[in-house]
């Protein structure tokens, strides 16, 4: 039904605005035409930049990248744009996670590419791009979602299962609820050689976990007035998750100062059981040369809260086109051709996660007979069901500043669960009102 | 008609000028004027309401701000004094050294060649409690059974960054005390030894003294630097965990760009400004003392 409303509303647009491409014209002529670009930088994201060339040839157009950033770089750029009422480019890279901190610069593609086009997208993926509802960004393969990643020796130990079962009632298997995550990190571990396992306690981080372990727990982050309401009994509930594991050394000591670089290294150097973690790392930790566990690494979904829903927190980068641009139809269909069909099969074929259907049936196929890459898919693509973006507030980043160090502070002892979380949501709440948006 | 017609000397300067106020008064002047309004990146119309001093107030009210400009103030002091005596302590020893010195001054200048973020990284897997070769090295020599917490105490984590601040620029130090060791006339030194000085005596009256104003120019340049300390505290703790580690341009920077807060931001800096001026002052007035001291004419 929404993709009828969007498809309708798009083709009455269309219409208005007489210019938008059809889906038979993309991606169009533009001879003459120039579209500035502000892109996403680094190694993982340069492949796909090679096919600009080809939709200059296709095209006629120009694309002038302007500049060339990692996102966090960017993010201080793009709003320093904003500041100073620079937004004369046409294409920036964007971000789920980002995309709500930018009002109104971003135009609706919904009013520029056909109906059918946007359809072929993951529906939670474009869900995930719409704010307010205007489709900001085209979604790219770089969706990024957790898995949980295991030692495949450990649950085979035949000692293991004995002991497991006998201490804790139930087999020895990978986790599917956090209860059993926690029993089992706490089973494995053997500090300071060995840890059950690991969590990224730092910045965003600490606080997208805590908000997904927080929403499988039942709880929401803010309520439906957008209001903060993660001091809830489930907010207690998924924070006394990470102080009891902390408190029971299953996690090492430093695991408030990680991020997802120590979880990598961490995971790989072959000390850590369990460990939650983005697809991105598939490849490095099955890789000999690079890692301790390689060949004994399983995979499986992530695992559910007391509310019977898995954990979900996702984020995907995508691209977007300003409502500044002169050019609006090229520039549309620059986004689309950089995360069309063949595009995202360039991409996907490198192991990140597509955002389109076609191409995850594509990867999956084109995984046959590779076991380790099958495994690691399939919880993927079950893990991507669930899969929800942050809170679409665009004091989000703003918040997690502000929680983060209180989340911290009661992992580490120095306040209870219950504390940390009321001062959090009294400052979260001052953000919001200070912002305008309470 | 006749107009008026500034002298050639105020014309000559004129461009000077232009160029220093376009480049450092204006946006000097506009960041303390957004200093008064709640200045958003995102909202830049917020730019135009004025709140008077409602950002001073706050910051000057706000515990956690008082506690990062302490913890600032401390990591200056201890990285300054200990950057000095190990740079005086590598400056004599390398000026001791007969052959081979231009190679131990280039080696010496290594760890300033590396790009703070690079050494954040570096010192960040080196503390790492699980997998950093600093716990590794001291549970395999048998000295602790313990993974150290390294970057999560608050006193440990100012010490490991210390450690990484010290690597990285004690070098400085070294090469200006050096530099001061080699312009040292030899006369006053063979003077003391003649009149039956022991090398601890030449040192504390002599040697020092000259090589003093050459330590405070080094300490007032470090001074600004570890003032404005961000890259290495950022890749290390990012002020973490709970706010344990964090410092002024930490707080400052997150609160600028993260959270859009540019005016508070600005209001926080301005504050910060104070503390570099101080530190500036004081070694200034330092130097000149010690330099009426040696007599120096420069």
């Amino acid at each position: 039904m929404n993709k009828l409303l969007a498809g309708v509303s798009a083709g009455v647009l269309a219409l208005v605005a007489g210019n938008a491409a059809l889906a038979q014209d993309l991606p169009g002529k533009f001879d003459g035409v120039t579209i500035d670009a502000k892109l996403i930088g680094g190694q993982q994201y340069e492949n796909l930049y090679s096919r600009i060339a080809e939709w200059e040839a296709a095209t006629g157009a120009k694309v002038n990248v302007i500049s060339k950033k990692n996102h966090f770089d960017l993010d201080k750029e793009i709003k320093s744009d904003i500041a100073v009422g620079a937004v004369n480019w046409c294409v920036g890279s964007n971000h789920s996670s980002f995309a709500p901190q930018y009002p109104g610069i971003y135009t609706d593609l919904n009013a520029l590419l056909p109906a059918d086009e946007i359809g072929a997208y993951v529906d939670a993926n474009i869900a995930a791009s719409t704010l307010d509802g205007k489709l900001v960004l085209l979604p790219r393969a770089q969706f990024d979602v957790s898995a949980m990643y295991y030692q495949k020796s450990l649950y085979a130990d035949e000692d293991n299962k004995a002991r497991f079962k006998e201490a804790y009632g139930y087999d020895l298997t990978p986790p599917d609820t956090l209860q059993q995550w926690s029993d089992q990190a706490k089973f494995f571990s053997n500090p300071p050689d060995f840890y059950g396992t690991q969590y990224a306690g730092k910045e965003e981080a600490i606080n997208g976990r805590f908000y997904e372990i927080l929403r499988a727990e039942g709880g929401e982050y803010l309520d439906a007035d957008g209001r903060p309401a993660f001091n809830s009994e489930a907010g207690v509930r998924a924070l006394s998750w990470f102080v009891d594991l902390y408190n029971a050394k299953a996690v090492p000591a430093g695991t408030t100062n990680y991020l997802w670089d120590d979880l990598g290294q961490g995971f790989a150097s072959g000390t850590i059981a369990l460990n939650l973690d983005w697809p991105g790392w598939a490849g490095f930790f099955n890789d000999p040369g690079a890692s301790k566990v390689a060949g004994d690494v399983g995979v499986v979904a992530p695992p559910k809260g007391s509310s019977g829903a898995r954990t979900g927190w996702s984020g995907h980068h995508g691209f977007s086109v300003t409502e500044n641009c002169a050019n609006k139809d090229a520039a549309a269909s620059l986004v689309w051709f950089l995360t069309n069909e063949d595009s995202q099969k360039l991409e996907a074929a490198a192991g990140p996660l597509p955002t389109r259907d076609a191409v995850w049936e594509w990867v999956i196929s084109e995984a046959e007979g590779d076991a380790y890459r099958q495994e690691v898919l399939k919880a993927f693509q079950e893990a991507a069901n669930g899969a929800y973006p942050v809170p679409q507030s665009p004091s989000w980043i703003e918040i997690s500043n502000a929680v983060y160090p209180k989340l911290q502070a009661a992992i580490l002892g120095d306040m209870t669960a219950q504390e940390a979380l009321d001062e959090a949501a009294a400052e979260a709440t001052e953000i919001l009102e200070d912002a305008g948006e309470l | 008609m006749r107009g008026w017609k500034p002298a050639p000397h105020v014309l000559l300067l004129l461009p000077a000028f232009i160029v220093l106020a376009a480049v450092v008064v204006v946006p000097l002047l506009l960041s303390l004027y957004s200093s008064f309004t709640p200045f958003r990146l995102t909202r830049p119309d917020s730019i135009y309401t004025f709140i008077g001093f409602r950002n001073y107030e706050r910051i000057l009210t706000d515990k956690d701000f008082w506690i990062a400009f302490g913890r600032t103030v401390l990591l200056l002091t201890f990285a300054l004094n200990l950057e000095m005596v190990l740079g005086l302590v590598l400056a004599l020893l390398v000026e001791k050294a007969t052959r081979g010195q231009r190679i131990l001054r280039t080696i010496m200048m290594f760890p300033m060649m590396f790009s703070p973020v690079l050494v954040g990284f570096q010192f960040k897997f080196m503390f790492n409690d699980n997998i950093g070769i600093v716990n590794n090295a001291l549970q395999s020599l048998g000295l602790t059974d313990q993974a150290i917490p390294w970057l999560i105490d608050g006193q440990l984590a100012f010490i490991a960054i210390l450690v990484a601040e010290i690597w990285s620029s004690t070098a400085v130090f070294a090469i200006f005390i050096l530099a001061g060791l080699m312009a040292m006339p030899r006369e006053p030194l063979e003077a003391a030894k003649v009149d039956g000085c022991t090398p601890l005596q030449s040192f504390r009256y002599v040697t020092w003294p000259f090589v003093m104003p050459f330590a405070f120019i080094a300490m007032t340049i470090r001074s600004l630097d570890i003032a404005r300390a961000y890259d290495i505290v950022k890749i290390m703790t990012d002020g973490g965990p709970a706010g344990r580690t964090e410092i002024l341009w930490t707080m400052i920077a997150r609160t600028a760009y993260s959270d859009a807060r540019m005016g508070l931001a600005n209001a926080m800096s301005y504050i910060a400004i104070l503390l570099s001026i101080l530190f500036t002052a004081m070694f200034f007035r330092q130097l000149a003392k010690a330099r009426q001291q040696i007599g120096a004419e420069w």
